[in-house]
């Protein structure tokens, strides 16, 4: 039956369009922000303000 | 204790690491793969002859499964008859033993070792 | 549009704009245990049933209590830790901070190992299922099952590229569907309503009751595992739970028990339907076992329900990989365990972009390139070895800091006999292991030995020493 092989087709056509506008979005971030920015996160800051400590 | 500043790492530098890396988990699975070591492989170990349910072991009830399923005797004789095998050299057991728990042990000290200097600069001398 | 998604993983401490938004603490032990479940459940789809191949039916069975018991442990270490902890990192962060840089660096590859491999898993089987849809609607040729595995993986990095990480309700939705059609299968094959099609006596006697012997029962616990593989993911919402110490021990403990039924329900369906040699090879026999019980049931509702069942499992599954799998690699990133570039933030949609998009040729090189049960053993193999280091972890953090010495929200009972319990039931999974699939144990094994060295002499010399550690604890008890 033809239906399959159209959405075989589709299936290709999707997983190339994705990939894609990942990979476009990720060239345009990288060369619209600065390095410092992208990778200032820090772990720990969010729990230096709300953990609890005793002792 | 003198604060340690780590080097920066150049772009290149990076690059080099991933791929290290990545060559390294992608052979630790696809070696023993392409190699056929993988122990994983089930074998047939005695062939039947132009099998019929009843040659392979089969009661009638789980005939019907199969059939159900869509199998006949020959397509189903594979998957019915091959197995495992489990028998094993105790030497080899005991390589595995050792290589796990070495593995854990040099790790704790590598560790722990590093720890001290995580804390200490941490909380100071 | 990030602002309002409660349901992010990756909105708070994160964002180079975001770290302050008060999002936090706002998850029920409802959502946890949805989490959990979420992520687990496809191991009931699939997977499960090589431990039938192992060692019969029985040994199946006998697997899925006592990898069970391992599990029950699993979750309350895990709930002690973690609820102190509290961070997005999860178990790597727990081992940073309480065994030491290495430890933590081998935690932060087991976990993107687990969870990439069980995603790969994941697409094989949704790739397997639309081509057995393809058959039964009447398709003659051998439908090409890449562009379907490919598809799952790009569509859902996509998703969780954009941060539009498909929102906890959604998830929950699919997850609900999932669980409600093992529910409706049980009762409608079991002959509690109607006439049931069970047959355990006549197909599990013989020859198939205890094909290996007893050996079969040990070489089982292998992939009893998969029926719970995953679980410990609901720590990773630590960060989003209103009040950890009750919701987080709660929320994993009614997962464990709703797994627990799942997977005997499951075991009891299969084995009752299935003959045991095809139930038992997942790659050329039962690849997808709820499906083929509900296909022989007659129905074609309950084919539909099952493969709907199937594929949600499968999606919901592999989206939660993907999040865990590229937060792990973030934040040994973002310590300079690796490098640093993968450290970065999407400014936009605030998740760790580098890292997803990095992943997904790796998941899709397992997915295509490596048969279904060989996946799942790297992926319980590096699952097995995070449950070894827990009972480590789960001393030491006592030895360290004692009960006084920090509020926990959650303390777990009879320590350390859990830990021990833990400790030995991972030594036997290890020797189930063994049997059969020995040389990937070894391979890996030897991979982790590498992989530390190089770590240890190499690439450790761009970590921060005393930054790395960001928790707010009094120094360790004998340091």
């Amino acid at each position: 039956m033809a239906t399959w092989n159209i959405i075989e087709y589709g299936a290709w056509a999707l997983s190339a369009l994705f990939g894609v506008l990942m990979i476009a979005d990720w060239i345009k971030t990288d060369s619209t922000n600065s390095e410092e920015v992208l990778t200032s996160s820090r772990e720990g800051e969010l729990e230096a303000m709300s953990e609890d400590r005793r002792g | 204790m003198a604060r340690y500043t780590p080097p920066e790492q150049s772009k290149i530098g990076q690059l080099i690491d991933v791929v290290v890396l990545l060559g390294l988990s992608l052979g630790a699975l696809f070696v023993p793969l392409r190699m056929g070591l993988s122990g994983a492989a089930k074998v047939v170990a005695t062939p039947v002859e132009n099998p019929t349910w009843e040659t392979l072991g089969q009661t009638a009830v789980q005939a019907a499964q199969y059939e159900a399923l869509g199998y006949t005797p020959a397509t189903a004789h594979d998957l019915i008859l091959a197995r495992f095998d489990y028998s094993f050299e105790w030497s080899s057991l005991i390589l595995m033993a050792v290589l796990i728990i070495g593995y854990f042990v040099i790790m704790l000290r590598l560790s722990e070792q590093e720890y001290k200097d995580v804390i200490n600069e941490k909380f100071g001398e | 549009m990030a602002n309002t998604d409660i349901t992010s993983k990756v909105m708070d401490g994160m964002g180079p704009h975001g770290t302050k938004v008060g999002l936090l603490r706002v998850l029920g032990p409802a959502h946890v245990w949805a989490l959990g479940v979420g992520i687990v459940l496809v191991g009931e789809y699939m997977g499960w049933n090589f431990a039938v191949g192992k060692g019969g039916a029985y040994a199946a069975l006998i697997a899925c209590w006592f990898a069970g018991i391992l599990y029950t442990c699993v979750a309350m270490i895990d709930s002690e830790v973690t609820s102190t902890v509290a961070a997005a990192g999860g178990q790597y962060t727990q081992a940073k901070h309480i065994i030491g840089p290495l430890m933590a660096f081998n935690v932060g590859l087991y976990l993107v190992f687990a969870y990439t491999m069980l995603e790969a898993g994941n697409a094989i089987t949704a790739g397997y299922l639309v081509s057995v849809v393809a058959g039964m609607t009447g398709y003659e040729g051998v439908l090409d099952q890449r562009p379907f595995i490919i598809l799952v993986i790009m569509f859902l990095a996509w998703l969780n590229y954009r941060g539009v990480l498909a929102t906890l309700t959604f998830n929950l939705v699919i997850t609900a569907v999932a669980f409600v059609a093992i529910i409706v299968l049980f009762f409608a094959t079991s002959g509690i309503i109607g006439t049931g099609i069970m047959n355990h006596a006549a197909l599990m006697e013989g020859q198939a009751a205890l094909p290996y012997g007893t050996l079969g029962i040990l070489a089982a616990m292998h992939f009893g595992l998969w029926f719970y593989l995953g679980i410990e993911g609901t720590t990773q919402a630590a960060e989003e739970v209103r009040s950890p110490a009750r919701a987080l021990p709660f929320g994993t403990l009614a997962g464990i028990m709703t797994l627990l039924i799942a997977a005997t329900l499951t075991w009891y369906i299969c084995t009752g339907i299935l003959p045991w040699e095809f139930l038992g090879d997942g790659v050329n026999g039962s690849v997808a076992p709820l499906f083929d019980a509900a296909r022989l049931s007659g129905s074609t509702g309950l084919v539909w329900l099952l493969g709907f069942g199937t594929l949600f499992a499968t999606l919901a599954s592999a989206n939660g990989c993907i999040n865990d799998a590229s937060r792990a690699w973030f934040s040994m990133g973002r310590d300079r365990y690796l490098p640093k570039w993968f450290g970065a933030v999407h400014p936009k949609y605030r998740t760790p972009y580098r890292s997803i998009i990095f992943l997904v040729p790796i998941a899709l090189i397992f997915a295509l390139g490596a048969p279904l049960d060989q996946v799942i053993t790297f992926s319980i193999l590096s699952g097995l070895l995070g449950y070894t280091f827990m009972p480590l972890n789960v001393i030491l953090f006592r030895r360290k800091w004692p009960l006084d010495s920090i509020k926990r929200g959650y303390e777990h009972p009879f320590h350390p006999l859990p830990a021990y319990v833990l400790l030995a039931l991972c030594a036997i999974t290890y020797v189930a292991v063994f049997l059969g699939y020995g040389t990937q144990l070894i391979a890996m094994i030897l991979f982790y030995v590498v992989v530390s060295l190089w770590f240890h002499f190499w690439r450790y010399r761009f970590v921060n020493r005393g930054a790395q550690f960001t928790m707010p604890w009094p120094r360790p008890k004998g340091y």
